[in-house]
């Protein structure tokens, strides 16, 4: 394996089984092996047929991983693909990160996108180290190919009974041709995917050997915390740390890009020295804002300013009996996963090493290139290394375990921090914020504000359908899944100063819940069912279909206990189908309990049963947080909330029972980590809608019903 | 700074460090016992949870000279081989996500079921909720946990 080139590209055909279509032929690009002699290991891999994976003489196979694990379940659900192709027993599976290599192309894990992307590649790469050991064996026992199959980790030969393991014949197809095609399973065929296979990555979180990039302990390592300016793209002026440095342990203090940092022996050293510094702070030109003003620009930009994104009919045609207007909004959220913002970093003469919980190493190595060198050293490192053949590259990410991600990881700004005050320490330093700078500084999920404008006609069907959106950032909208005759939707991008990003589920966040609840508001002006009126008015089978499922178990239409409301509602989203009917009671003070959330889903084929199970019952609880807790607000520029006590997340106590059912079908898989999230809050404020007659119009709903 | 010694996990560990200095940081920074969690710094969370004689405390906000002599317990020496029934239960029950939690979550479920097996009585929901309260979950576990402990219960019924 050693002397494969860096720059060799293979190419394989994939020939998909019927259910696919026939004649469709995928091609996969494999590059180079992840070949271990690399990191000076010699262990038992003679066979590694592609990027991959890698089988040893134990008959030990190893998935190379390239999706960083946020507890979304992908270290163990892309092994499950390959390993269905391969035939492999389920306890021979052992996983590794991969490297930073082009065969893996951009490493990013988001937008629920890992299987979809994944999909036809592993399955791929699983069929093809099957086929070249069923080649092995056929060719030890002088039989054809077609007479043999792979099973349990072993190729049998159907006429004799004769068998031998993965293990025994590896080095032999080691030394095979790489074969141009290879034919995948079709789906009734599947012994691993669709049953609960236990996660690989469990074992070591109920133990505390699981490794975040908060645990990253490194000989001669320091630990620094980081100070911002309280008001959003602020700086510091100038910095008093007399203070600072008189507490024992204080190694030093240093301005870097956006933040002051201070480095010492350990974290809360770290950390009761960033306390007292005295630091003037730049506050630049946002110490004025607050979530007021930006509600206002909001508002302003929904009514004056909004591009048409999606039109049919005419919204202004004859025919309205009658018109309901509203107005929806929704806050700026925060992440808060539950390990803060941190990443550790060694920068010497050799390079710049870091690992980062991140969930994008390729992001993560790109920053750390842009902020760990002097464009000067950085080249002189690229070409040194080029001259001397070096297998490392200037930059080399680890990406560790993730705390949570929720979209918060995929930006880098805490592994820029962490190579600036490496640069200057010349020894490894482990960078962690406090709860209050990671709920300050976050990339919020943006604040929007919705007008919307409905009317029926004189039966009480939908005649017109007008959503307006103005988001801070980047305004975008799903399509409007109703057949309503007349429809519009309208976007404004805000321009704003806070930060925003993708927060879980993005978009269909606020879309979901401004369409999904004004959808209840417009069936009650028409004096119509909202489950019935949405059958009527969707044109997706699958959507009706998950629709249906969810009202069925939750027994819509039939009576509930006293006291007890459900609403509904229901999303499309990365390409998974979700329903959801929220069911309440209502106490003696008016107050809202949830007491039960049935979810109906349809993501194609199910790679983990369990997994998708969890990602439904996640996805609600994040759901739940965000139509129930508090926002963030901005005053005076700055970011209002501090820590749990203030920016609390759903408890215990006020987990409701969660249902999953699962529609079953062959469609191709789809993303299941966040399309569970944007049904709960609309299915939550119709069925306080129902309960009350009061339409819940902004998120945290604790901030009482609007009439 | 003071210098005292650390009973963890049946070991002795001597400590020097800042009089303030909670316990956490010197489990993590000072010894590597880097399985139990910063989360807040505030007591809000529970990321940081171990035993001090067997009580659940949250070692953010807990001086760790308060607590020289005493028997600490953090999630690496719960069991010696994750064969606490919590740890067995949270593994059957494929409970953690992201995991990062896990630590607190079954520190402090650990804790409510040796109480409560001393008083042999089946666990309420309702005491499920006011003990784990104290322990937060940013990805979605609750309704496993409440599940998990109610299989660790009956696995200690089982073992007893």
């Amino acid at each position: 394996m050693s002397d494969i080139k860096l720059d060799r590209r293979r190419f394989l055909k994939v020939s998909a089984a019927s259910v696919f279509g026939t004649g469709l032929v995928l091609a996969i690009k494999w590059d180079e092996l992840p070949a271990d002699n690399k990191n000076g290991l010699k262990n038992a891999s003679p066979f590694q047929p592609n990027a991959w994976l890698k089988i040893g003489s134990d008959g030990r196979v190893t998935v190379f991983v390239v999706e960083s694990e946020m507890g979304q379940g992908s270290s163990s659900l892309m092994p499950m693909i390959l390993a269905e192709e391969l035939e492999v027993a389920w306890d021979d599976i052992a996983i590794q990160r991969a490297p930073l290599k082009p065969a893996y192309g951009y490493q990013a894990t988001g937008g629920s996108s890992s299987i979809r992307k994944g999909w036809a590649t592993l399955r791929g790469a699983g069929a093809m180290a099957r086929q070249m050991l069923i080649q092995a064996a056929a060719q030890q026992w002088s039989v054809k190919p077609a007479e043999c199959y792979a099973e349990n980790s072993q190729v049998l030969h159907k006429q004799t009974g004769k068998q031998q393991s993965f293990a025994q014949l590896a080095a032999l197809a080691a030394k095979l041709p790489i074969p141009e095609n290879v034919s995948l399973k079709s789906p009734n065929e599947y012994k691993i995917l669709g049953t609960s296979v236990p996660r690989l990555d469990i074992p070591g979180k109920v133990n505390g050997s699981a490794q975040f990039g908060i645990d990253v302990r490194l000989p001669n390592m320091l630990f620094a915390t980081t100070v911002h300016c309280p008001v959003i793209g602020g700086k510091a002026k100038k910095i008093n740390d007399r203070k600072a440095k008189q507490i024992a342990g204080v190694e030093g203090v240093y301005k870097i890009d956006n933040a002051v940092a201070v480095v010492a022996e350990d974290t809360w050293s770290a950390m009761q020295a960033a306390k007292v510094l005295e630091i003037e702070w730049d506050e630049g030109a946002n110490k004025n804002l607050s979530s007021q003003h930006i509600k206002k620009q909001l508002e302003n930009a929904a009514n004056n300013h909004a591009q048409v994104k999606f039109q049919q009919g005419d919204i202004g045609s004859p025919g309205a009996a009658k018109t309901i207007n509203a107005h929806y909004d929704m806050p700026f959220q925060a992440h808060v996963p539950m390990e803060p913002m941190n990443c550790t970093a060694l920068v010497n003469d050799q390079g710049c090493e870091v690992w980062a919980p991140t969930q994008s190493p390729t992001g993560a190595k790109n920053t750390a290139e842009k902020y760990g060198f002097s464009k000067f050293s950085y080249y002189l490192g690229k070409v040194s290394r080029r001259l001397n053949f070096a297998e490392r590259d200037v930059v080399d990410v680890h990406t560790t375990l993730l705390g949570g991600g929720f979209g918060r990881r995929i930006q880098q700004d805490y592994v820029a921090e962490a190579v600036q005050i490496a640069r200057q320490l010349k020894q490894p330093v482990n960078l962690t914020w406090t709860r209050e700078e990671d709920i300050q500084h976050d990339f919020y999920h943006p604040y929007t504000f919705h007008v919307m404008q409905g009317s029926v006609d004189a039966n009480g069907k939908p005649h017109s359908w007008w959503h307006r959106i103005a988001a801070v950032g980047q305004a975008s909208a799903a399509q409007l899944p109703y057949a309503i005759p007349n429809s519009k939707i309208d976007l404004a991008s805000v321009d704003i100063a806070v930060p925003t990003g993708p927060w879980r589920s993005v978009k269909h966040h606020y879309y979901a819940f401004a369409q999904e609840t004004f959808f209840d508001e417009l069936a009650a002006l028409g004096k119509q069912d909202p489950l019935q009126l949405r059958l009527e008015l969707l044109t997706d089978p699958r959507m009706k279909k998950v629709l249906q499922l969810a009202a069925d178990k939750a027994q819509w239409g039939k009576p509930l206990a006293e006291g007890h409301f459900l609403g509904l509602a229901v999303h499309k989203s990365f390409g998974t189908y979700v329903a959801e009917a929220v069911e309440i009671a209502l106490d003696d003070q008016g107050l809202v309990n949830v007491v039960r959330v049935v979810v109906a889903v349809d993501c194609g084929i199910v790679i983990n049963r369990d997994t998708l199970l969890a990602q439904m019952e996640g996805s609600v609880v994040f759901g739940l947080s965000a139509a129930l807790k508090s926002p963030i607000t901005i005053k005076d520029g700055r970011v209002q909330q501090n820590n749990f006590y203030d920016y609390p997340i759903l408890k215990m106590s006020e987990m409701p029972r969660v249902d999953t059912f699962i529609v079953k079908n062959n469609e191709s898989p789809q993303g299941i980590g966040e399309p569970a999230v944007p049904p709960l809050a609309p299915a939550l404020a119709n069925a306080i809608f129902a309960a009350t007659g009061s339409a819940v119009r902004s998120l945290p709903f604790s901030q009482g019903a609007s009439g | 700074m003071a210098q005292f010694t650390l009973r963890i996990n049946g070991q002795d560990h001597r400590i020097d460090a800042a009089n303030d200095m909670p316990l956490l940081w010197v489990l993590r920074d000072k010894l590597n016992l880097t399985g139990t969690k910063f989360g807040c710094g505030v007591g809000t969370c529970g990321a940081c949870m171990v035993h001090v004689e067997g009580e659940p405390v949250h070692s953010c906000t807990l001086p760790a000279i308060a607590v020289k002599g005493k028997n600490i317990t953090t999630i690496e020496g719960l069991s010696a081989d994750s064969r606490h029934a919590v740890q067995r239960a949270w593994v059957a029950l494929q409970i953690p996500q992201c995991g990062y939690c896990q630590s607190g979550q079954i520190m402090t479920a650990a804790a409510l079921l040796e109480q409560n097996q001393s008083t042999n009585s089946n666990i309420s929901d309702k005491t499920i909720d006011t003990t784990m309260n104290q322990v937060l979950c940013r990805c979605g576990t609750y309704q496993r946990i409440r599940a998990g402990i109610q299989l660790a219960a009956k696995m200690m019924k089982e073992d007893s």
